[in-house]
């Protein structure tokens, strides 16, 4: 089922194991290069924790469950850290081609919630596939050149 | 598409990173050789709360791409220490720099005197022209063969460049062409 980063942002987050709300989801975490959601982050700021995508039983439409509560770690490297504190947030992130021109803004991701694979990028009334995405960090998200008109 | 830029719209730009989508630096300056009639490399500033001079160059072979925005890198490793990089990029001669010499033709009339660079940008970063104080007031551009002679005070163009002076970078692109072929066939 496809779904999209802006109505992922505020859905709960919840133990499979214990049926316990462990937060809510501010951001998911992506690897553009792999294409795919590398990992969800619950909450913002210094008690921001992160879970890989690997440890859910289902990013559903209500809830995003997650296998126990042992899978919540805290950020562990530079970009997790980034990604914790909201920098590395797509949506609403400058789209620049590799040839360095502004596309506009990236306006939401769509993603397939069985398998975390990024499918689609909007940008404006623009619907890019996002096999073009080639980066993405705190400036921009960077996109192939063949996506300048 | 043929993207003239000036190397004042250059400065200042982000260096950001495809892969990483990070501003790892910002223009300082255009490193240009008159000789090669092509940007070698820039220097860099620090961007964000570090923000100040870079000691760090960018060579223009690790330039991926320079547009409108940004100038792309594939990733941070690009940007290298003045030691590590070619010699005309870690230790540019002084006398390179070409902004206020005399623009003379060959026959000794006098064009004005060198504003700015204008960068055919993309991938290349070849200068094809130069924005001039024309020598009777106002600014111009006039295109560039693709070598020159330059001595550190003046530099000496075709006659024919006398006919090619444009008012605007638009101009100046739809110039470029035939004036080089005109070169050619002369």
């Amino acid at each position: 089922m496809s779904e999209s980063f802006r109505d992922s942002v505020g859905r709960k987050v919840v133990s499979r194991q214990s049926a316990k709300e462990l937060g809510s989801v501010s951001h998911l975490l992506v690897d553009a290069g792999q294409r795919r959601i590398t990992a969800v982050v619950i909450g913002r700021g210094k008690k921001a924790q992160l879970v890989d995508w690997a440890q859910l039983s289902g990013f559903g439409p209500d809830a995003v469950m997650v296998v126990d509560e042992g899978a919540l770690r805290p950020p562990s490297d530079d970009r997790e850290r980034a990604a914790a504190a909201g920098h590395l947030e797509l949506v609403g992130k400058r789209a620049l081609s590799e040839r360095g021109n502004e596309l506009g803004k990236l306006d939401d991701v769509t993603f397939d919630a069985d398998t975390g694979v990024l499918e689609d990028l909007l940008i404006g009334a623009r619907r890019v596939h996002a096999g073009s995405l080639l980066g993405s960090g705190s400036y921009a998200a960077v996109l192939n050149e063949s996506q300048e008109h | 598409m043929r993207l003239l830029m000036t190397a004042s719209q250059i400065r200042g730009l982000p260096v950001v990173t495809v892969h990483g989508g990070e501003d790892v630096a910002e223009v300082r300056d255009v490193i240009y050789s008159p000789e090669a009639g092509r940007l070698v490399g820039v220097t860099l500033n620090k961007r964000g709360f570090l923000a100040g001079r870079s000691r760090d160059v960018l060579p223009a072979e690790a330039i991926h791409a320079i547009g409108q925005d940004a100038v792309m890198v594939l990733d941070e490793s690009n940007l290298v220490a003045p030691e590590d990089a070619p010699e005309d990029v870690g230790n540019p001669a002084t006398e390179r720099n070409v902004l206020e010499d005399d623009i003379l033709t060959e026959g000794g009339a006098s064009l004005g005197k060198v504003a700015d660079l204008v960068l055919l940008v993309g991938s290349s970063g070849e200068v094809v022209g130069y924005q001039i104080d024309k020598a009777g007031g106002g600014r111009g551009y006039i295109p560039l063969p693709a070598q020159l002679s330059v001595s550190g005070v003046a530099l000496v163009v075709p006659n024919i460049t006398e006919e090619f002076v444009q008012d605007d970078l638009v101009g100046l692109g739809a110039a470029v062409d035939e004036f080089r072929t005109r070169l050619g066939l002369t």
